[in-house]
């Protein structure tokens, strides 16, 4: 005899990391998942930013100490990598929206550019940054 | 005791609900990212612009109605587009308690970063 389950049964779960043959579109998918988690600590440090603006000028200098240090540029650093790798990431995800790019060997091409550009825009935006002076060692 | 329990009444509303909500979902999805792809790019910009500042310079770019504007719009869609692929990433890998655990926590780290944002942007109004 055949019951209702008083709770919902258990969802099925994705396959995790292990079950992958490594090729580059699994490698940038699983990567589009770090990169927007990573993000996930960028936003709350651009929150954090924010409050330390608006409570005033001590703690702005406080968390200006923080942030300008070298682990704290290093923090920034790695943070817009993230960001920008998702960024490309996801520009790869709205070329699928368009029905476009599924054939094996161009989305490889897709996965594998989209990622270069994403590393080509932060080394951009920090040679800009150091070259300026607004940032320094 | 047959492979009929996995049918519950309740994952076949559960189902139903989500062949309404998925379209909502999906285009959601897919409108934060075209969205915040130029606005990911002002925020770069805007980082150029505070870098090496200090608070006066910072305060004043955030007193500027547009870009407090755009600093707000940023978060928002950030937060709601966070918010979405966290969901999905626990939906993928989280069964049971600690699902519902992160998903609360999901719903908490989303609030609280907007309340932060909109009480930071109305006290740099305020002292504008």
């Amino acid at each position: 005899m055949s019951q209702t389950p008083p709770q919902t049964p258990p969802r099925p779960l994705s396959p995790h990391l292990q079950v992958w043959r490594w090729h580059i579109t699994m490698f940038s998918s699983i990567m589009h998942r770090v990169t927007g988690s990573a993000s996930v600590a960028g936003a709350i440090l651009v929150a954090a930013w924010l409050v330390a603006l608006a409570v005033g000028r001590e703690h702005y200098t406080c968390f200006l100490t923080l942030a300008s240090s070298p682990l704290g540029l290093l923090v920034w650093f790695g943070l817009s990598l993230a960001g920008f790798v998702h960024l490309t990431g996801g520009l790869r995800h709205l070329i699928w929206d368009t029905g476009a790019g599924f054939e094996p060997k161009k989305a490889d091409q897709i996965a594998l550019w989209t990622m270069i550009l994403g590393v080509i825009l932060t080394l951009a935006f920090w040679a800009v940054l150091f070259t300026t002076g607004k940032v320094t060692l | 005791m047959t492979t009929d329990r996995n049918v519950g009444a309740k994952s076949v509303k559960s189902w139903k609900q989500s062949a309404h909500h998925g379209a909502g979902e999906w285009l959601a999805e897919r409108g934060t990212s075209l969205v915040l792809i130029p606005l990911t790019l002002w925020a770069a910009y805007a980082a150029f612009t505070v870098a090496g500042g200090g608070f006066d310079a910072a305060v004043a770019f955030a007193r500027v109605p547009l870009n407090a504007g755009l600093i707000g719009l940023t978060m928002l869609i950030s937060v709601w587009h966070m918010y979405m692929g966290i969901k999905v990433i626990i939906d993928d890998y989280l069964q049971g308690g600690l699902r519902g655990f992160t998903l609360f926590l999901n719903i908490l780290l989303s609030a609280a970063l907007l309340i932060a944002t909109g009480y930071a942007l109305f006290v740099l109004h305020q002292g504008a």
